[in-house]
């Protein structure tokens, strides 16, 4: 499993395709795939939407199950948190959850990296 | 020696606060608690966080505001989290230092510093996220990135964690083990 992050529009898609050496074609949309697709897929972009789809759902992210099904999987996230708490709870819960879940993912990531301005660095398990 | 802790929140800050803390291992800890209990929602969030720290024989010192009058005299390792809900309780409370509140809380941390071993304090960003806020907001964020500046240039080792991964961006954390 790896995890790639930084902030939005900074071409973590596009630089974990070209690292990785994936289509774009084969990337899943985990803003509007369907939820099982995570288990199949080569690499899933917008992870932090499909957890936000999660929630909404009231279905829990497992971490056992992906890890189970889909040990090899590239994950590509926004990474949330870096402003002034929300004031609507359901945006507050949802950022406090996309850490806690992405926390627990670079845990078992063999890599974490970090992209900003479409330049990454491998920030776990260079 | 004093570290710096920064990163977003939900990044696993405190997570590695308490680790380091335990890998110090100057007694006695003590905690230094400043999220006022509002409402449910901090206080789910206060449990959460002693929970966290159950069996790591840290003593909790509830501080909302007025750090510089905390006594911490004796304690080999000092924990304070975190700056963002301290300056926010400063900036607003009834009582608090207002315009003051970078001063006082500097002189706070100071005060701390001469006082025990180790220093650790845990603070957030909150400042990219695109987001224009009010006025007041700003402020906020303004008088507590002042704050993070100036403890930085103090600390011994500052560190940013990602999604539970420290980046060090000042000293080596490592050499205060």
């Amino acid at each position: 499993m790896i995890l790639v992050t930084g902030g939005c529009f900074q071409g973590k898609t596009a630089y974990a395709c070209k690292t990785f050496g994936i289509g774009r074609e084969e990337a899943a949309d985990g803003a509007v795939c369907p939820p099982e697709e995570i288990y199949k897929t080569k690499l899933l972009f917008h992870f932090h939407e499909y957890i936000r789809r999660l929630m909404e759902t009231e279905e829990s992210f497992s971490l056992e199950a992906l890890t189970r099904k889909n040990p090899e999987i590239i994950l590509v996230t926004n990474e949330l948190g870096y402003g002034v708490v929300p004031t609507d709870r359901f945006d507050r819960a949802y950022r406090e959850k996309t850490g806690r879940v992405c926390c627990q993912v670079a845990r078992e990531a063999k890599q974490v990296h970090r992209v900003v301005c479409g330049i990454g660095t491998v920030i776990k398990g260079g | 020696m004093l570290l710096l802790i920064t990163g977003g929140s939900g990044s696993g800050k405190s997570e590695y606060a308490e680790k380091m803390v335990l890998r110090l291992q100057k007694m006695p800890r003590l905690y230094i608690a400043t999220m006022y209990p509002f409402d449910e929602e901090c206080r789910l969030r206060i449990r959460r966080h002693r929970k966290m720290r159950a069996e790591k024989g840290f003593k909790t010192l509830e501080c909302y505001t007025g750090l510089k009058n905390a006594d911490v005299t004796g304690y080999g390792t000092v924990l304070l989290e975190c700056m963002s809900n301290l300056t926010a309780n400063e900036l607003y409370q009834e009582g608090g230092a207002k315009e003051r509140c970078a001063e006082e809380i500097l002189a706070g941390v100071h005060r701390l510093l001469g006082q025990c071993e180790h220093l650790l304090i845990v603070t957030n960003e909150i400042f990219s996220d695109g987001v224009d806020y009010d006025p007041e907001t700003r402020i906020y964020q303004k008088y507590l990135s002042e704050i993070n500046r100036q403890i930085a240039s103090m600390a011994d080792a500052v560190v940013e964690v990602v999604y539970s991964v420290p980046l060090v961006h000042k000293g080596n954390p490592e050499e205060m083990v």
